[in-house]
């Protein structure tokens, strides 16, 4: 398909913000002010938001590489979202010098995101993943320049250039296979999931699975997925605690995004490709993620290895969503997505509050260092244990709702006595419940430490407004959606592209009344 | 009037704002904060008191119901899960306890909470919003919400206010707990799935009546998978028995009373060890009756038995092993509670034995048992809860827990040794009072379920049961009589101690006001029975006909497997008529 002027404009948020990075780069060298940057930042960020959130429930439209659908929707909204709470979070914690290359850096991760969310090509899916690397980089060295972050930064490079290149093999093979790079393809021009079940019929059959499992290593990667975790608890530890939130978040939604972008499109409804692997991996990645947590002392460390806990719930929404695509139903996929945003908006809550809270001047770095909080700030300590709550998925928060919507899908495959894995999804039901048990040990001892043991001789100090309003925002919306779940699950679901229905060769203006709107 | 079902929404919610209303008046100071707390109390106990004295309670079998679309949403699944609230016989009681427990927990935390007052009321008052939902609760996942809820106060109560070890149970109580529960939650969500799949066309409704309904009907026409209902009652098992707490998982339940504050311990022995056996009622019996009584089901997984085929013979017949968990848990209790030297470690081991009974009574599964049962749940939650309070307010007086330290307490408190007294009657069941009702229904029904309702080849084993369940009895009141005698009676024994703060005197008016609630009820229940009873009646009976269909269904195969020679003259057992029988 052929990139057009309408391709163009669909991406206008995400070329903003690229020609914003671009400036910030530029003008910055010239201009050493400091208090200037997170508002050019949060300008084109702030456009960019009503952009998409009017763009919100277009029509399913195709074109060029691009694909715009609910779950597009959804990922650009989340990616802006999570810029603009980065900015809030960074405004005060950059330095001096450094600030408009943070702030163009994290512009940059924010269209990366959104290309993404809405990719319907291996290689733009590629390139919007390199898109959020390579500034990662750059960004994980400016938070703080001493020889742990630099080590913790050389070790994220090198990992991820690995990962990068593992995906990039994997979408060599299906390349070779498919002959094409489309993920669903129109009327004119096949498609990976046209053509698939031709593959699996082929000799060359037996490579597709190959393929599958390189792209699944690479992206498993970004969302810390067990074998590919060992950066994560180094890295986090390396870092300040803004940086560890971001990383925290933005590789994990580029990789949810993608797998569900490959799965929901690519994945044939015919076969079980490649469910016991994710369910191993879920299984893996959770109990690693727990138990390794559950002796950690350094909070950043200790936030690692939940979020690494966290891919291995995912996963198992994952493998509900491959396992269950023969029914043609995406209800992994749905909860997959509604835990990757509370996981988010928790995680951030979290880092905001570690960021906001400050002892003997310095970082929160080990969790003593929250001693006794609930008494000398008591209100932070309370929005804190809303997110540890969450994050360990206790009703009646937010997370709850998250892990139910998850286990709800394995427990519906595990009692479909037709379906071939059923053996598996009650193992991973019962091994996803007990995690959760598991990982409630370390979220309590934050809650701990906050409240039952005696204030410090130095009482914790606060600082950044911004700070402060992230963790205010984070704890109301746990709460929130913990009393009523059902406005966002509504927003977030995917839907499978119908094949037969997607307009083909939308000239600019021919298009259905509806959506002239947003080419204006 | 106002409608009933406004007044249960009070009772939910009222304690919900009032830790709203505490959190804007804390900066007032402590003494504002305490106030509120008792004001909200007094307001929810009024509410519960006219909701379960209505008449509608001993006219209706469901009543005061709410019923609102909650999440209804089809992304995930077809879900439709709503907020259904509403009362019923087995719930009835426990409903009304929990609001009073709550004023009896504040008035007794009144002088003794010191640090962070605010804090602890609204923990408290939360913890009271957890527990009236948790029973009010009529959609399995409102009830679940509630029932994981309740920790988080419960954990704060204990973390904060606790004793010396109070970080350790507090974490302890926690993740047991919630180990369990995390089970308990796949469990439900099978039972949902499994309905969904068989007759609602695929929406998945969590309304627990339905439910109910459903899976009792299919269960009696042999559609609900016997195998798949151990497996879903055994994951229910993991969460209740964790909280009953069942023999062999009672090791957090000391822990967490002894170190708990005496609110934390009043609610956690009244009301919230009662959720699980509420739960193997409301779920274990009425959703999956033949879990417990069939006789021979395959517990290990066919990929398993197809390799070793002689292995497939191994089945669990889980009934007897039921009665058998309680029993130990009432003997072993006791015996334990025999050894203690703590006051309060006595009185928790007390609770592992007298929930040992409650249990034994409801699965009995004919109606003296579970009416007693029912019953016993409520009268523990009494005395149990006052004997804590006691304790509570003798330690706030000697700052010592040990039961050598003191003596001779009655001729210098002789109020306190009179409520002690009261209770522990009470607890030992003597005759008139609420105790005696509730322990004699039950050892009625295993009595009843041994001898004439025996299952064949299972008799002396259950007449051992019901004849080791009488020595509890005996130990209780063994080990109780030794406590006061040696606290009350005797030479004066006090420990010394040079806290100006203790009160040195006899209890104080608010004292008095916490226990009179309950001691009128030790006394009201103990004289009539009948009228608590009848206002269960209804829903018992339909538990007791769940059951007894049960039974007649796997008669025969009782019969097969281990009747030494036919016995015609076996007398079968009749499904009852829910009209008919009624005290």
């Amino acid at each position: 398909m052929p990139v057009d002027l309408e391709t163009i404009l669909l991406l206008l948020p995400e070329g903003g913000l690229l020609l914003s990075a671009t400036a910030l780069f530029v003008w910055g060298a010239a201009d050493r002010r400091r208090s200037w940057w997170p508002v050019c930042a949060a300008l084109p960020l702030i456009v960019a938001l009503a952009m998409v959130v009017r763009d919100w429930g277009s029509p399913v439209l195709m074109s060029g590489p691009l694909i715009q659908d609910a779950t597009g929707d959804m990922g650009r909204v989340l990616a802006v979202a999570l810029g603009l709470v980065m900015v809030l979070m960074a405004w005060r914690q950059t330095q001096r010098e450094l600030a408009s290359e943070f702030f163009g850096g994290l512009l940059m991760v924010v269209a990366g995101l959104m290309l993404v969310s809405r990719a319907n090509d291996l290689v733009f899916l590629f390139l919007g993943t390199e898109l959020v690397s390579i500034p990662t980089y750059m960004l994980l060295f400016l938070g703080k320049r001493n020889r742990a972050s630099a080590e913790a930064t050389v070790k994220y490079f090198f990992l991820s250039l690995l990962a990068s290149a593992l995906f990039l093999y994997g979408v060599s093979f299906v390349y070779g296979m498919s002959g094409t790079t489309l993920l669903v393809g129109a009327a004119d021009m096949e498609g990976i999931r046209d053509k698939l079940p031709a593959i699996m019929q082929s000799e060359l059959g037996g490579l597709l699975p190959l393929g599958l499992v390189l792209v699944l290593a690479g992206l498993g990667f970004k969302i810390t997925a067990v074998p590919f975790h060992f950066y994560a608890p180094d890295v986090y530890q390396g870092t300040t605690n803004v940086n560890a939130a971001f990383l925290a978040c933005a590789p994990k939604i580029v990789g949810i995004l993608a797998l569900t972008r490959i799965v929901v499109n690519v994945v044939p409804v015919e076969v079980h490709l490649g469910s016991q692997l994710v369910i191993l991996l879920a299984i893996v990645t959770m109990t690693v993620g727990n138990v390794c947590a559950l002796w950690q002392t350094h909070v950043r460390r200790l936030m690692a290895y939940s979020s690494i806990a966290h891919a291995g719930y995912m996963l198992i929404g994952l493998a509900v969503g491959i396992a269950s695509a023969s029914s043609g139903g995406l209800h992994g996929l749905s909860a997959m997505l509604f835990y990757l945003v509370l996981y988010v908006v928790a995680t951030l809550g979290t880092f905001g509050a570690l960021a906001y809270v400050r002892s003997r001047g310095e970082e929160i770095e080990h969790l003593d260092d929250l001693s006794g909080l609930s008494q000398t700030h008591a209100a932070i300590a309370a929005m804190l244990s809303v997110c540890m709550l969450s994050l360990a998925g206790i009703p009646p928060l937010a997370g709850f709702w998250g892990k139910l919507t998850l286990f709800s899908g394995a427990v519906e495959l595990a009692l479909d006595v037709a379906h071939p894995l059923r053996g598996w999804f009650v193992v991973l039901a019962v091994a996803g419940a007990l995690n959760a048990a598991i990982a409630a040990a370390y979220y309590l001892r934050v809650i701990l430490v906050m409240y039952f043991k005696p204030p410090r001789a130095d009482p914790q100090t606060v600082s950044g407004h911004g700070l402060q309003t992230v963790l205010v925002i984070c704890s109301l919306l746990l709460v929130l959606i913990g009393a009523n779940p059902g406005r966002l699950l509504d927003t977030i679901e995917p839907r499978r592209v119908p094949a037969q229905q997607v307009p083909v060769e939308t000239e600019l203006g021919m298009n259905a009344p509806d959506d002239g709107q947003e080419q204006k | 009037m106002l409608d009933l079902k406004f007044l249960l929404l009070g009772t939910l919610f009222v304690p919900l704002a009032g830790v709203g209303v505490i959190w804007v008046v804390a900066p007032l100071g402590d003494r504002a904060v305490r106030w509120i707390a008792l004001l909200v109390a007094l307001v929810t106990l009024a509410c519960a008191t006219t909701v379960v004295f209505s008449n509608e309670a001993a006219t209706r079998a469901e009543f005061a119901v709410t019923d609102v679309s909650w999440l209804a949403n089809s992304s995930v699944a077809p879900l439709d899960v709503r907020f259904h609230v509403g009362l019923d016989g087995l719930s009835l009681w426990m409903f009304g306890l929990s609001p009073l427990l709550t004023l009896t927990a504040i008035l007794v935390s009144w002088e003794t909470i010191r640090d962070r007052v605010a804090l602890f009321y609204g923990m408290l008052l939360l913890l009271e919003f957890g527990c009236v939902g948790v029973f009010s609760a009529r959609d399995i996942v409102l009830f679940y919400v509630f029932f994981e809820f309740t920790l988080i106060p419960l954990f704060f109560l204990v973390g904060v206010w606790g004793s010396e070890q109070r970080q350790y149970a507090a974490v302890k109580f926690f993740l047991f707990t919630l180990a369990g529960s995390v089970l308990t939650l796949l469990g439900l969500l099978a039972i949902v799935v499994w309905n969904a799949n068989q007759w609602n066309g695929g929406t998945w409704t969590f309304s627990i009546p339905d439910l109910s309904t459903n899976l009792r009907l299919a269960a009696s026409e042999g559609n609900l998978p016997v195998k798949f209902q151990l497996m879903v009652f055994l994951a229910l098992f993991a969460g209740f028995a964790i909280k009953v707490p069942l023999f062999p998982l009672h090791t957090w339940l000391p822990l967490a009373h002894v170190q708990a504050p005496a609110a934390g311990s009043v609610m956690l022995a009244g009301v919230l060890l009662k959720i699980g056996t509420y739960g193997f009622v409301r779920f274990g019996i009425l959703m999956l009756p033949d879990a417990v009584l069939h006789p021979g089901i395959q517990i290990l997984p066919s990929v398993l038995t197809n390799v070793f085929p002689q292995l497939s013979g191994v089945t669990l017949f889980l009934y007897p092993w039921l009665l058998v968990l309680a029993v130990i848990g009432i003997v072993y209790g006791a015996l334990v509670a025999l050894a203690q030297e703590d006051f309060k470690r006595l009185i928790a081991y007390s609770s592992v034995s007298h929930m040992g009974f409650c249990v034994l009574g409801l699965f009995a599964l004919n109606r003296p048992g579970l009416q007693g049962g029912t019953l016993q749940m409520v009268n523990h939650g009494i005395s149990t809860g006052a004997l804590f309070a006691l304790v509570g307010m003798i330690y706030e007086r000697y700052h010592t827990r040990e039961i050598s330290a003191l003596g001779g307490l009655a001729k210098r408190l002789p109020i306190l040794s009179f409520f002690m007294l009261l209770f522990t009657f009470s607890s030992i069941g003597l005759p008139g009072l609420n105790g005696f009702a509730g322990e004699v229904l039950v050892l009625l029904g295993m009595f009843q379920r041994a001898w004439s309702q025996s299952i064949v080849g299972w008799q002396p084993l259950l007449v051992a049961i019901a004849v080791l369940a009488v020595s509890g009895v005996v130990l209780g009141a063994w080990y109780m009589l030794h406590l006061v005698q040696r606290v009350f009676f005797g030479p004066l024994k006090e420990p010394t101690h040079n806290d100006a703060n203790a009160p040195a005197g006899d209890l104080c008016p608010r004292e008095v006001l916490a226990l009179t609630p309950l001691a009128i009820l030790v006394v009201w229940i103990g004289v009539a029975p009948g009228f608590f009873l009848s206002r269960t009646a209804k829903t018992l009976n339909d538990v007791e006909a769940v059951a007894a269909n049960a039974f007649v269904r796997h008669q025969k195969e009782y019969q097969r497997l281990w009747a030494t020679a036919p016995s015609p003259e076996e007398p079968p057992i009749v499904p009852v008529e829910l009209s008919q029988r009624g005290p």
